[in-house]
């Protein structure tokens, strides 16, 4: 308890605990690694001349940087509106939305890229009706082009986008925008100088998590692209397939790295963002930029400001929305973007009721053999319980030290806030093999290999960072002045944590405790490392299966991996959502 | 994930007659180990149920040793961390050539005992199948496998590498396999398609491979990383002519898919059984390892899962039907080409290995 007293009172120190266990796992032998790309201790730079004397390397490392910027651009342009559609609707709604935005998440990786195949084929959905209507004659190649990259890349990181923004929608104070629009600003004008920038850490450290997975990105472009279309990590696979030669590997990875610090450090790494709650200074637009125009618009907005205040608050009144066209366009962007999250996850639950030995569409016929062949097998179903219980543990292992980091990252110094956020963030930036060959070494030193221990704590490293992330993002909206009210009435820094700061930021926490938790059921490359032939999780057994004979299993685990969530969710709705008596804004509310 | 996508080259064959109780892997923590143990990577899918039942069960009825399969295949990268960090948890595994050849050119495996082999056995086994650190465990091949709808047997089919590259003469669409990984990729067909003689082919020409890989390129829909890849698309008959693994496509002909393999100018790779090097259970790997390469064992996992055997005397006990699925059927094996895989370990002047040097033309090549 003083302990934790003495934390509060120094917030890096919260930090610790996190810290400690990545230096420990990961941050010892990553340096490691590091000395042996400069070959100490003779200290050169020859494997990095070597990586930059390939013409190639520089090449795909270029078109890795491109694919995903591009890729994170697009997940920001479909995710930030499918967002704030979603904030801004009814409260049930809301919650059934953020579910299905969840879902396509849950499905395994694989799958859903063998449901892309299935869609964009030559012989797949799109193309077979197209040539049954007469559109075409023959197939288009719809696949195997960076446009199909792209489809199968953003569909699979979209939700990454979504659920920060949403959490950190959620923290924005609505009456602000009441207010901009009362002191007469236009609808636009109120959303762009006082929303946005109150969302601008959700759009952070949405960005930065797809970005950073995207560097990362290997499976769904080799199966999806073309000759072309390689990745970094592409040429990372090669290396650790043919020579093993951890230097070079190392130098590659290092690389990769460095990308995406500097990356990252121009997006901005302060993922508190602006504390003072106070909208940035007014972001200019090109219009206003022209001295004539500024001042011809200045001129009209001061003229037109005491109308528009008095139409709003004729609005404000008005029973039903007046603007039809908007009712429209944002339930159907919403039900596009749904549409285009779920449709593979419908078309591989489909296909895991096939009768045929492998994944078709449309099943040639209707079974369920492939659900007793995963229910029946107790290497399948030993496997699922496997990875339920390590996955529990990573959830709340990363869920209380992500958090604590979280809290105390956001109240330090932002310089060097952003300094251990990176270090926090390093083992998801840069490639997983390296993580997990780092991780390895780690855990041998701690004799862990083979351990359900050391694969909690090698999966935990990642996901205590993606908690992070998350937490962060909500913090970054969260009025520190209410703690100061609750100690004012003599609450101690654990009550107003518990009492206060947790309920507060409670979508945040949640969100990084669901987010690790997939973290850790979906991961593979670290675990089948540390896991010494010993441990089998679903995810190995699901790639061992893939890699083998593709048969519909995978559909089903899928399916299954899919529906178990959706009930998992009902049930916590109908159990807390609804015995919750209200929610934080009202709480605000009451509190300013 | 992008670990082990090379490994690939399994099928599913006449297997269903294989009890599903059998491929439950025994899970137990390293430290449990003791002397009358075995840990082995028998391979995931069928080929890890055909190890058990042809391999697992009899050794441990024969000596008694307790043995633990590990239903996936094991790699290079994670042996040469156990090695190196002193934690080998693995007694035997079962690797491609290319990776047999690297872990054994790094000393991170153990020797093979063969004072413990009897002679006739050791007889009927391929030379290049006898190697100081691994004695090689199936062979299986890469062949042309060509659609029966786009190529019906009343018109001219492709039959050897040239026809393949010859797209005026026989249209269609074709896929061959991804060169990333280097170890193994179109390298041979594309000089044999050049019209290098079969014999001739190594030590191999880097630049006249890419020389004709360039005519190709323009015509290849998809180059394929993964067995299951190649498969799904011959099923799908998204390709009419396929470089594909012998197995893959004997799995879609056992399931009625119109597909024929063309075993003109196949080329066969194997595997080898390896022992990390000091694991804890010595003396049973090498028992484990002069078990299964006996003829009557080999016989009998042949039936299960038709990949060749390298132990010759095994086809005086396999049926005709089985053996002539099997890509070493002595007809078959006029007509083929061995990969040699120590010429992709041959280091050269500057310290590359020609597998190095394949991963870095190809790098290049794809981005041009």
């Amino acid at each position: 308890m003083k302990t934790f007293q003495k934390l509060g009172q120094m917030p890096i120190g919260l930090t610790v605990p996190a810290l400690a266990l990545l230096l420990v796992i990961f941050g010892i032998p990553i340096i490691h690694l590091f000395l042996n790309s400069i070959n100490a201790p003779a200290f050169s730079a020859t494997n990095y001349y070597k990586f930059f004397g390939q013409p190639a390397n520089v090449r795909v490392l270029f078109q890795t940087i491109e694919v995903s910027v591009v890729a994170t651009a697009i997940c920001l342009i479909v995710g930030y509106p499918t967002a704030y559609l979603i904030v801004t609707a009814s409260r049930s709604l809301r919650i059934t939305l953020i579910a299905l935005v969840i879902i396509p998440y849950l499905t395994s990786g694989l799958a859903r890229t063998y449901a892309w195949i299935v869609i964009l084929g030559d012989r797949g959905v799109i193309n077979n009706v197209l040539v049954h209507l007469g559109v075409i004659h023959s197939p288009l190649q719809l696949i195997y082009n960076t446009m199909a990259v792209y489809i199968g890349m953003v569909h699979i990181m979209l939700p990454l986008m979504i659920l920060p923004l949403v959490s950190a929608m959620m923290g924005i104070d609505r009456s602000l925008m009441a207010a901009a629009r009362s002191m007469g600003a236009r609808p636009l004008t109120a959303f762009w100088r006082v929303f946005f920038p109150l969302s601008l850490p959700g759009v952070r450290s949405g960005s930065l998590l797809v970005f950073v997975f995207c560097l990362g990105f290997y499976i769904t472009p080799a199966a999806l692209g073309g000759l072309r279309d390689a990745m970094l990590s592409t040429f990372i696979a090669g290396q650790v397939a043919s020579s093993f030669d951890i230097p070079r590997i190392a130098t590659s990875a290092f690389i990769l790295l460095a990308i995406a610090v500097a990356v990252l450090s121009m997006l901005g790494l302060d993922l508190a963002g602006a504390q003072g709650r106070a909208p940035t200074p007014a972001r200019k637009s090109w219009v206003a930029r022209l001295p004539i125009f500024g001042l011809l618009k200045r001129y009209f907005s001061e003229f037109l400001s005491p109308y528009r205040a008095k139409l709003w608050t004729t609005q404000l009144y008005q029973a039903g929305d007046n603007s039809s066209l908007s009712n429209i366009v944002g339930p159907l962007f919403v039900l596009l973007v749904m549409v285009y999250l779920l449709s593979p996850g419908l078309i591989v639950i489909i296909m895991s009721f096939s009768a045929g030995a492998f994944l078709e569409f449309p099943p040639s016929g209707l079974s369920l053999q492939w659900y007793r062949s995963f229910f029946g097998d107790p290497s399948w179903n030993g496997a699922a319980w496997t990875s339920i219980q390590i996955g529990v543990a990573v959830a709340i292992l990363s869920t209380i030290v992500g958090t604590l980091a979280a809290y105390g990252l956001n109240r330090t110094h932002p310089r060097l806030r952003g300094l251990l956020t990176m270090a926090i963030l390093t083992p998801v930036t840069i490639p997983v093999i390296v993580v997990g060959i780092a991780t390895y070494l780690g855990l041998v030193n701690l004799g862990l290999i083979g351990s359900t221990t050391g694969i909690v704590l090698a999966q935990s490293l990642g996901a205590i960072g993606i908690v992070v992330v998350i937490v962060s993002a909500t913090l970054a909206n969260f009025d520190r002045t209410l703690e100061q009210a609750a100690k004012s009435m003599r609450a101690s820094p654990l009550q107003t944590f518990m009492r206060v700061t947790l309920p507060l930021i409670r979508p945040g926490v949640i969100g990084g405790a669901v987010f690790a938790f997939l973290h850790s059921f979906d991961e593979l490359v670290i675990t089948s490392l540390v896991s010494g032939y010993s441990i089998r999780t679903l995810p190995l057994k699901m790639w061992e299966n893939i890699r083998n004979q593709i048969d519909p299993t995978i559909a089903a685990v899928s399916a299954l991996l899919m529906l178990v969530p959706v009930l998992w969710l009902i049930v916590l709705y109908l159990t807390w959502w609804r015995s919750r008596p209200r929610d934080h804004h009202s709480l605000r509310e009451l509190a300013t | 994930m992008s670990f082990w996508i090379n490994r690939r080259r399994f099928m599913q064959a006449t297997s269903s007659a294989i009890a599903v109780g059998a491929l439950s892997s025994v899970v137990r923590p390293a430290s449990a180990q003791s002397s009358g143990e075995l840990r082995v990577t028998v391979g995931g899918g069928d080929v890890g149920k055909a190890t058990i039942e042809a391999y697992v069960k009899p050794f441990e009825a024969e000596t008694g040793i307790k043995v633990t399969p590990i239903t996936d295949d094991a790699n290079t990268g994670q042996i040469e961390l156990m090695v190196k960090s002193s934690n080998v948890t693995l007694d035997v595994a079962y690797l491609s050539q290319g990776a047999a050849l690297t872990l054994a050119g790094k000393g991170l495996l153990e020797n093979i005992d063969y004072s413990i082999h009897k002679k006739d056995e050791l007889d009927g086994i391929f030379d290049f199948a006898k190697q100081p650190f691994g004695i090689a465990s199936l062979i299986y091949s890469f062949n042309m496998v060509y659609n029966t709808e786009a190529f019906p047997a009343s018109k001219p089919r492709p039959m050897t590498w040239a026809d393949f590259w010859d797209v005026e003469k026989f249209p269609g669409i074709r896929t061959m396999v991804s060169g990333q990984y280097g170890s193994e990729g179109p390298w041979e067909e594309a000089l044999l398609a050049d019209g290098v003689p079969a014999d001739q082919l190594y030590p191999m020409d880097i630049d006249r491979i890419f020389a004709s890989l360039d005519k190709i390129k323009p015509h290849i829909r998809k180059w394929w990383g993964t067995g299951s890849e190649v498969q799904q698309l011959l099923h799908d008959k998204a390709v009419d002519v396929a470089q594909s693994y012998d197995g893959r496509a004997l799995r879609l002909i056992d399931q009625g898919a119109p597909v024929e393999i063309n075993r003109n100018q196949a080329k066969l790779q194997w595997d080898y059984w390896v022992i990390p090097k000091a694991g804890p259970n010595m003396q049973n790997a090498q028992k484990w390892i002069e078990f299964v390469t006996r003829a009557d064992r080999q016989a009998a996992f042949t039936q299960l899962f038709p990949e060749g055997p390298t132990n010759r005397n095994a086809f005086k006990l396999i049926p005709d039907e089985v053996a002539r699925k099997l890509p070493t059927h002595p007809e078959y094996m006029k007509s083929c080409v061995s990969m040699k895989g120590q010429w992709y370990n041959d280091i050269g002047p500057d310290g590359l290995t020609n597998t190095d040097k394949l991963i870095q033309r190809w790098n290049e090549w794809v981005l041009q």
